[in-house]
């Protein structure tokens, strides 16, 4: 009897070491990459070659300043910004005007077109670059800022409604009801009433939104061309030509590139946690 | 509540946007590529219909079934390996270990940097020259093991697929949650008939977590097989086309101004994705949407 709960200690305490093993590297696995890259940033070239693991001898902050003069990725950052910030309000404007139809009201087709916008989540889109190359031709909208906006607009469109539904539809019908006695119409209803009761769901959807189209490559390649239009991630495709062996100021310019998610990131973390666990699980 | 007539031209007008943006890009795309890979078409010229022709040209190309193979493989990895991964960590932290919101912050941080980004940054680490990799490994006594990893036949492909099989954070995100939401009384019940705790999560987390697990394996997979800005940025499908998927297939046959190839092979990739929708949910249940 002593022998087996001294057995049993045993393995709890090798269990419990292997989890915390598990546990650690995992954390050094997704955070030691970009602190690595992030010290490298602020080396000279010849100490980064020469000892990848050292601290800098002196802080390079010229680094920076020449990451942001040759890569031109202030533009780009401009250019991101505008794209994604008007995408994003498009999506969430656009979804939850959608989301407000099919969660608070009954008729016909409603529930198929609920499939339908859920089911919008597993088409790969990747695999729709011909499509999407000749309308967004055909649009005259190629190369320009416009098309990449419309583009990004739809592709969160099942996302977003989907995440906005949810949180809609747990909104109290007396709410409304007494709206409605009150004489307020579809449109007051849905700007003083609903809109303002789901704002935590549309700025977990917007959040998705933004961190997607800010983070969008395929299309931005696909669909632009010139360096006036370039985003922010189709940059730093071109870093390795522009950077050529200058690797520090290349990865200055990649951990500038990655701040804008960074602080997306710490702001809204609550939102994007509770928007996979809302949306994702009680579809 | 009764819907008014006000109401209907009210939803009509709601609905008007994202339903037209949603057919436009989501529904017309899918139908117009399925047309186009049955014709020869540069994009310039008028095309012409030339029937499964196109198929029967991709699949002879050792190129694309080699696409596929990759792609499965990674659907494979993702779903399988992956995804229980995350649920291990999910059921881990939903004891509390200490520190246990920071763990689950820093596995997320990963999925909020791009693709592209990362892509750029393992492509530092597996550098033969000065990259990470061959660095730790030469730090700890294994410099036999160096080598430049995107640059051989063998080590390419496992190089680009495996990097991103340990950030599972989204994925542990969702099952965290699923297992947070189910009810104290089975684990006490289970606690009276003295079950451990490895058991409980065996017989009782499991099963119940099942619907969020299900999900998560079909996104993963479904991330498996339309993988593109990782292969494109470490390596554009070589060494000797190792380590094409079928994404870079597709965007390298329209870049040829091949389009009817080019549609024929997303065909295929959509044709695919199904396949593992319907297999996931006939063979794990039905609790997904």
């Amino acid at each position: 009897m002593v022998k087996s709960s001294k057995n049993f200690r045993l393995i709890s305490v090798i269990g419990s070491i292997l989890k915390w093993f598990f546990l650690i590297f995992l954390f050094v696995y997704a955070l030691f990459p970009l602190i690595w890259l992030t010290i490298s940033s602020l080396k000279t070239n010849a100490e980064f070659m020469a000892s990848p693991f050292s601290l800098p001898e002196t802080w390079q902050w010229g680094n920076y300043v020449k990451a942001l003069t040759v890569s031109g990725i202030a533009r780009m950052m401009f250019n991101s910004v505008v794209i994604s910030v008007a995408a994003t309000l498009l999506n969430v404007l656009i979804t939850s005007m959608s989301a407000y139809a099919v969660s608070r009201f009954e008729f016909k087709g409603n529930n198929l077109l609920q499939m339908m916008f859920s089911a919008g989540v597993l088409v790969p889109l990747n695999a729709l670059m011909v499509p999407y190359f000749i309308l967004i031709t055909r649009l005259k909208l190629d190369n320009t800022m416009l098309g990449l906006i419309l583009v990004y607009t739809a592709i969160g469109i099942p996302i977003s409604t989907f995440i906005t539904t949810g949180f809609m539809r747990s909104i109290p019908r007396e709410l409304e009801e007494s709206a409605v006695i009150d004489g307020a119409n579809f449109y007051v209803r849905f700007k003083s009433v609903i809109l303002p009761l789901s704002r935590t769901g549309i700025v977990t959807a917007g959040t998705f939104q933004f961190l997607t189209c800010w983070n969008e490559f395929v299309y931005a390649n696909l669909l632009t061309s010139s360096p006036e239009v370039r985003t922010v991630q189709l940059g730093i495709r071109y870093f390795t030509n522009q950077f050529s062996t200058d690797y520090v100021s290349m990865y200055a310019a990649i951990v500038i590139s990655i701040v804008p998610s960074i602080i997306a990131y710490m702001l809204f973390q609550n939102q994007i946690i509770s928007g996979l666990t809302s949306g994702a699980v009680k579809g | 509540m009764k819907t008014t007539k006000q109401d209907k031209v009210g939803i009509a007008l709601f609905l008007l946007p994202g339903v037209a943006l949603f057919l436009a890009f989501f529904i017309f795309p899918v139908i117009y590529v399925a047309g186009v890979s049955l014709t020869e078409w540069t994009g310039f010229t008028k095309a012409s219909f030339v029937g499964i022709d196109n198929y029967i040209k991709i699949f002879k190309d050792p190129v694309f079934t080699r696409s596929i193979i990759n792609n499965i493989v990674w659907a494979l990895v993702a779903g399988f390996i992956q995804v229980p991964i995350a649920a291990l960590v999910a059921i881990l932290l939903s004891f509390k270990p200490k520190g246990w919101k920071m763990f689950r912050t820093v596995y997320f941080f990963p999925q909020v940097i791009s693709g592209i980004a990362l892509a750029t940054l393992w492509a530092a680490i597996f550098n033969a020259e000065y990259g990470l990799l061959n660095g730790i490994l030469e730090l700890v006594g294994l410099s036999g093991l160096t080598r430049n990893w995107l640059g051989t036949l063998e080590s390419a492909f496992p190089s680009v697929l495996l990097y991103w099989v340990l950030y599972i954070g989204y994925f542990m995100v969702i099952i965290f949650a699923d297992v947070q939401g189910i009810s104290e009384e089975y684990y006490e019940a289970a606690e009276i008939d003295g079950a451990s705790r490895f058991m409980q999560s065996l017989y009782i987390t499991l099963p119940l977590a099942k619907g969020s697990i299900v999900t998560c394996m079909t996104l993963a997979m479904i991330n498996g097989i339309r993988q593109f800005e990782q292969v494109y940025m470490l390596t554009n499908g070589g060494p000797g086309n190792r380590t094409s998927v079928m994404v870079l297939y597709l965007y390298k046959e329209m870049q040829a101004f091949s389009y009817g190839t080019s549609s024929a092979a997303a065909v295929v990739l959509i044709f695919v994705g199904s396949l593992i929708i319907l297999g996931l949910n006939k063979t794990l249940g039905k609790e997904t949407h």
